[in-house]
C-alpha cells in the first residue's frame, strides 16, 4: 500500500509539472513590452522572399516577430480579408469577386516570377513552344521522343487545384483547357521541384526561385528562339510565363506592416528578391 | 436517486435512507455529516457524468458541425452526383466535383495494405504468441511496439525519400509515386495494431485447450492451426478490422507517396498507377481552399464520407468485439458442457471448409498485385501442388515449413523496422549538433536550428494533456465506478470506441471549422491544444477504465463496508493502485500527440517564427510539422530533413518506451 500511495504522489507531481509547464507557457510575461507581432501568409512562391526579408528586417528590428506561413494564394487573401493576418501574399492579382467580397485590399507588387518548365538534369530535351507544354499537361504528348527528347514515358506534375501558380499556368500556358487526370498533383513549388529531382521522365513547373542546378530549365521557344527562364528576359518581357507577386494589406499599409514592406521595396529588399531568384521591380 | 448509490454488480446495500430506524437512532448527531457527503458525492457523481456524457457527444458534434460545412455541397452538386462523379477537378472548366475515384483509391489503397500486412500480422504474431523463446519475446514485443510509434509523417518522409525511389527503379516505372508505395506504408503501419491484438487473442485461448491437443498426439503446427488459432479467429477478424480503420484514415504518410492523380488505375489492378485517397486530397487541399467557395463545402463533404466509412468501419469492429466477449463468457459458463451454440459449430465448419480458398484468394490477390499475371499463373501452380502432396507430406515437414514461413514474417516486420530507423539515424546523426537543437531556424530552415519547433510540440502536447486528462479520468471513473453495465454505458463506449477511430484530419478539419474560423481562434496554440486533446481523449478513456477494472471488487467492498463515501473510496482505495495504468495511458497519449501532424496542420502550426509562444492565441512552431514542410516544401535541405526526423522519432519513442516500461514494471509488481 505504502507504494501505491507514493505512486498517488508521483502522479500528482506529474500532474502539476504539466499544469505548471502549461502556464508558463501562457503567462510568459509579454517581456521585454515592446513586442510587436506581424502576421504573413498566402503563396509559397511569395514565401521565400518574405522569410528572407523577415530575417533580415529582425537584425534591424529585435522586437519585430514577424510570422510567415505559407497556405497558398486563396488563403492569403482569405486571411487579410477575414482579418486573421496583417498582410496577405499572392502570386496571382486578386479576383473580380475577392475584390467585391473584400473592398478595402490594398496591392502592393513586389516583385515579378517567371515560371519555369523543369525537367530532371539528364534529361536532353532542347526546347518545347508553350503549344508543346500545353499538349503534355494536357495529357496528348505522353513520350519525350514526340518533343525531341529521349525515349521515355512523360510524367507530368503539377499543382493541387488550389494554387496560385496553377491557377496562373491554367490561364497562360493551358488556356483553361483542362489538365490531363494522370497528372501527379503536390502542395508546393518544392514538392513539384524534389519530385522532378527524384524522377527522370518528369515535367515541372515552378517559380524561378526555384530553379537550380537539381533540376534542367527548359528554354520555351518563342518565334523560333529559345528563350531561357531568367531574371533578364523576365525584365525585357521576352519570357512568355511571367507574372507579378504581391503582396495585400487591409487598407494603406501603416504601422509594423508599412515598415515592413518598405524595407522589401527598399534596394537592400529587392537585393534578396534577386537573391531569392526572383525579378526586382526596381531594376 | 438511489440509483446514485448504486455500486457496479448493485452488490451494496442500499443507501441509509432506506432503512430510516437504524440511521436516525443511531446516527442523529452526524445525520447533517452524511447528509453533506451524500450531497457532495453527488456533485462528484454529476462531475464525472458530465465527462462521459461529453466523450458521447463531441463525436456527433464534429459530424454535425461537417454535415453542416458540407451540407451546401450536397445541395448544389447533389449527394449522388458528388459520390459517383467520375472526375475531381474543382479548378477545372467547368469545375468537377465528383469523389467516385478518390473513394476507390482509398479503398484499393487499404485493400493491398491489408493484403501485405494481415499475413505479415498473423504470422508474427503467431510467432510472438507461440513460438518466441522468452528471451527473444522480451525484445520482440516491445520492439513491434515501438513501431506503432513512429509518427505516421517519418513514414511518409522515408517513403519519399526512399520507398518511391526504390519503387521508380525496381519496377522500372515513370515515378515512384504510386498505390504501392501508398500500400507498402499502410500495411507496414497497420502491422503493430494487428499483431498486438492477434497476439493478445491467441495468447489467450486456454490452456487446457492447447494441452489437449498435445496430448491427443498432435504437433505443434498441428496444434496452432487447427486448435489455437481457430479458437484466437474473431479476435484477429478485430485486430484486422481495427488495421483497416488505421490505414483508412492514414493521411500525411499516403499523402506524401501516392502522386495525388485522381484515377482509378487503368486496368483496376495496376499497383504502380498514381492514386489519390479521400485523406490525401483533405491534406493538400485544404489549406489553400477558398473558405466559403465550393471546393472548400466539397472538402467538407469529402470528410462526411471519410467519417463514415470509418465510423461504419469501427462499428463492426465493436459489434464483432462484443460478440468475442459474449462467446468467451458463453466458454466459461459451459466449458464443462460439451460445447457452444449450433450457430457456432455451424460457423467453424464453415470457415474450416474455406479457410483454404480465402487464404488462397488473398495470396493469389497479393502475388498479382506484386507480379502481374505471372505470379498468380506460380500461385496457383503451387497451390495445386500443394493440394497435392498434402496428403502425403509428413507432419514434420508441414510443422517445418509453416514455422519457416511464420519466422519469415516476423524476420521481414522486423526487417521493414530496422531498415527505416537505420536509415533515419545514419543520415540524421551527423546533422543532429548541440546548435541544430537550441537555435531557431533560419534560410527557410536550411540552416540553425528547430528549437521553436521542439518547444511548440511541448507547449501543444502539455496543452493536450491538460484537457485530455481530467475529462478522460472523470469519463473513465464514471463508466467503471457508478454506472451498472446497460443501455447507457454501452453508448458511452461506443461513442468513445468511434471518436477513437476517427481519422486525424477530420480532426484537423474539424478543429479548422469550429475552434479557427467560427469561434474565431484564428490559427493558434489553443485551438490546436483542443484539437489534439479530443483526439487522445480516447486512448486515456479506454486505459484508465482497464486500470480501474483490476481493482477487485473486495478492495471497494471492504472500504465501503467501513463506512467510507463512494468519492473515498474512489480517491483514496481505486486511483492510487491505478495510477501506473492512467500513467501509461497518458504516456501513449503524450507519444501520440506529439507525432501527428494532421489534427495540427490547419489549427495550430506556422512556418516559421523567431519567437516562442506569448499567448495561447499565437500560433507555434511543431516537430512533424516542420518535417512536412522542410521534405516537401524546401529543397536542399536533406540533412535538416533527416535530423529533424531523429529527433521527432526519439521523442515519441522515448516517450512510448516509458509507457512500455512502467506497463512492464507495474505489471510485475502488482498482482492482486
Amino acid at each position: 500500500m505504502a507504494a501505491s500511495i507514493h505512486n498517488y504522489w508521483m502522479f500528482g507531481l506529474a500532474a502539476a509539472l504539466i499544469i505548471a509547464v502549461l502556464a508558463a507557457g501562457c503567462t510568459q510575461q509579454p517581456g521585454d513590452g515592446q513586442e510587436t507581432t506581424l502576421k504573413v501568409t498566402g503563396s509559397t512562391t511569395v514565401l521565400p522572399v518574405a522569410q528572407a526579408a523577415a530575417d533580415a528586417f529582425g537584425t534591424d528590428h529585435a522586437s519585430a516577430d514577424i510570422q510567415v506561413t505559407g497556405g497558398g494564394s486563396s488563403v492569403g487573401v482569405q486571411s487579410i480579408g477575414e482579418g486573421t493576418a496583417d498582410i496577405g501574399m499572392s502570386s496571382r492579382d486578386l479576383k473580380a469577386e475577392e475584390k467585391t467580397k473584400y473592398p478595402d485590399l490594398v496591392v502592393t507588387t513586389i516583385a515579378n516570377d517567371g515560371i519555369g518548365v523543369i525537367v530532371h538534369p539528364e534529361n536532353t530535351v532542347s526546347g518545347l513552344t508553350i503549344a508543346q507544354v500545353k499538349e503534355i499537361y494536357a495529357g496528348n504528348t505522353t513520350n519525350w521522343k514526340e518533343v525531341g527528347g529521349p525515349d521515355q514515358v512523360i510524367v507530368v506534375v503539377g499543382r493541387d487545384s488550389a494554387s496560385g501558380t496553377r491557377e496562373f499556368f491554367f490561364e497562360t500556358v493551358m488556356k483553361k483547357q483542362n489538365f490531363t487526370p494522370t497528372q501527379l498533383e503536390k502542395n508546393s513549388n518544392g514538392a513539384v521541384k524534389q519530385t522532378v529531382t527524384q524522377t527522370p521522365g518528369a515535367i515541372g513547373y515552378v517559380g524561378l526561385g526555384y530553379i537550380d542546378s537539381e533540376v534542367r530549365a527548359v528554354p520555351i521557344i518563342v518565334n523560333g528562339e529559345p528563350v531561357m527562364p531568367s531574371i533578364e528576359n523576365v525584365v525585357s518581357k521576352t519570357y512568355p510565363i511571367s507574372r507579378p507577386l504581391i503582396m495585400i494589406t487591409q487598407g494603406t499599409p501603416a504601422g509594423l506592416a508599412k515598415e515592413y514592406l518598405d524595407f522589401i521595396l527598399s534596394p537592400a529588399g529587392q537585393k534578396i528578391v534577386a537573391d531569392e531568384g526572383f525579378v526586382p521591380i526596381t531594376s | 436517486m438511489k440509483n446514485g448509490r448504486d455500486c457496479p454488480g448493485g452488490k451494496q446495500p442500499p443507501g441509509n435512507h432506506s432503512f430510516p430506524p437504524v440511521s436516525d437512532e443511531t446516527l442523529a448527531g452526524s445525520h447533517e455529516i452524511l447528509s453533506r457527503r451524500h450531497r457532495r458525492d453527488r456533485l462528484i457523481r454529476a462531475v464525472w457524468f458530465a465527462c462521459a456524457f461529453f466523450a458521447v457527444i463531441i463525436i456527433f458534434f464534429i459530424l454535425a458541425f461537417l454535415l453542416f460545412d458540407a451540407y451546401p455541397v450536397f445541395f448544389e452538386i447533389g449527394i449522388w452526383d458528388f459520390l459517383t462523379g467520375m472526375v475531381w477537378n474543382p479548378t477545372g472548366s467547368p469545375p468537377a466535383y465528383g469523389i467516385y475515384p478518390l473513394i476507390v483509391d482509398s479503398l484499393l489503397v487499404t485493400i493491398l495494405a491489408m493484403a501485405i500486412s494481415i499475413p505479415l500480422g498473423v504470422g508474427s504474431a503467431i510467432y510472438i504468441a507461440e513460438l518466441a523463446p522468452s528471451r527473444v519475446k522480451a525484445i520482440v514485443k516491445p520492439a513491434v511496439e515501438l513501431l506503432a510509434g513512429i509518427p505516421s509523417v517519418v513514414f511518409g518522409f522515408f517513403g519519399l525519400i526512399v520507398l518511391t525511389d526504390w519503387i521508380r527503379v525496381n519496377f522500372d516505372v515513370p515515378t515512384g509515386e504510386t498505390w504501392l508505395a501508398g500500400s507498402i506504408l499502410l500495411g507496414v503501419m497497420a502491422l503493430p495494431t494487428i499483431i498486438s491484438v492477434s497476439e493478445d487473442a491467441i495468447s489467450s485461448a486456454p490452456r487446457e485447450v492447447r494441452e489437449g491437443s498435445f496430448a491427443l498426439g498432435a504437433t505443434h503446427w498441428q496444434t496452432i492451426s487447427r486448435v489455437v488459432t481457430p479458437a484466437a479467429l474473431s479476435g484477429i477478424t478485430a485486430a484486422i478490422i481495427l488495421g483497416i480503420g488505421r490505414a483508412v484514415g492514414e493521411t500525411m504518410a499516403v499523402l506524401m507517396v501516392t502522386g495525388n492523380a485522381a484515377v482509378i488505375p487503368d486496368p483496376i489492378w495496376n499497383v504502380l498507377s498514381p492514386v489519390r485517397t479521400l485523406t490525401g486530397t483533405l491534406g493538400i487541399e485544404m489549406g489553400e481552399v477558398a473558405i466559403g467557395s465550393t471546393h472548400y463545402h466539397a472538402l467538407f463533404g469529402i470528410a462526411v464520407v471519410l467519417l463514415g466509412i470509418t465510423l461504419a468501419i469501427n462499428l463492426f469492429a465493436t459489434v464483432i468485439l462484443a460478440r468475442i466477449k459474449e462467446k468467451h463468457m458463453a466458454v466459461n459458463a459451459c466449458s464443462p458442457k460439451k460445447s457452444g451454440t449450433g450457430e457456432k459449430q455451424w460457423f467453424a465448419r464453415y470457415m474450416q471448409k474455406y479457410k483454404n480458398i480465402l487464404a488462397g484468394i488473398v495470396l493469389g490477390l497479393v502475388l498479382l498485385a506484386v507480379f502481374g499475371l505471372m505470379g498468380l499463373l506460380a500461385a496457383l501452380l503451387g497451390y495445386s501442388a500443394f493440394r497435392l502432396i498434402q496428403g502425403r507430406i509428413s507432419p514434420k515437414w508441414t510443422q517445418r515449413v509453416a514455422f519457416s514461413l511464420i519466422v519469415f514474417c516476423i524476420l521481414s516486420v522486423l526487417f521493414a523496422l530496422g531498415v527505416i530507423l537505420y536509415d533515419i539515424i545514419a543520415n540524421g546523426l551527423p546533422y543532429l549538433t548541440w546548435e541544430f537543437l537550441t537555435a531557431p531556424p533560419s534560410n527557410l530552415g536550411r540552416s540553425g536550428g528547430i528549437f521553436p519547433a521542439i518547444v511548440g510540440t511541448m507547449y501543444l502536447v502539455a496543452g493536450a494533456i491538460a484537457i485530455a486528462l481530467p475529462i478522460g479520468i472523470g469519463a473513465a471513473i464514471y463508466l467503471t465506478e457508478y454506472t451498472r453495465e446497460g443501455r447507457a454505458t454501452k453508448i458511452i463506449r461506443t461513442g468513445t470506441d468511434l471518436l477513437n477511430g476517427t481519422p486525424s484530419i477530420v480532426f484537423g478539419l474539424f478543429g479548422f471549422a469550429f475552434l479557427v474560423i467560427y469561434l474565431g481562434f484564428g490559427v493558434s496554440l489553443i485551438a490546436g491544444q483542443i484539437t489534439l486533446a479530443l483526439m487522445v481523449l480516447p486512448t486515456i478513456i479506454r486505459t484508465t477504465e482497464e486500470s480501474l477494472r483490476t481493482v477487485p471488487v473486495s478492495a471497494r467492498e471492504g472500504s465501503l463496508a467501513l463506512g467510507a463515501t463512494k468519492w473515498q473510496t474512489i480517491r483514496k482505495v481505486i486511483l492510487p493502485p491505478s495510477v501506473p495504468g492512467i500513467v501509461t495511458g497518458t504516456i501513449l497519449s503524450i507519444g501520440r500527440a506529439a507525432g501527428e501532424t494532421a489534427p495540427i496542420l490547419f489549427t495550430a502550426v506556422v512556418f516559421s517564427t523567431r519567437f516562442l509562444p506569448d499567448s495561447l492565441f499565437d500560433p507555434v512552431m511543431a516537430l512533424p510539422y516542420h518535417l512536412y514542410i522542410l521534405a516537401t516544401n524546401v529543397p536542399g535541405a536533406k540533412g535538416q530533413q533527416y535530423a529533424t526526423a531523429l529527433v521527432l522519432l526519439g521523442l515519441v519513442v522515448a516517450f512510448y518506451a516509458l509507457a512500455i516500461w512502467i506497463r512492464h514494471r507495474s505489471a510485475a509488481a502488482c498482482k492482486w
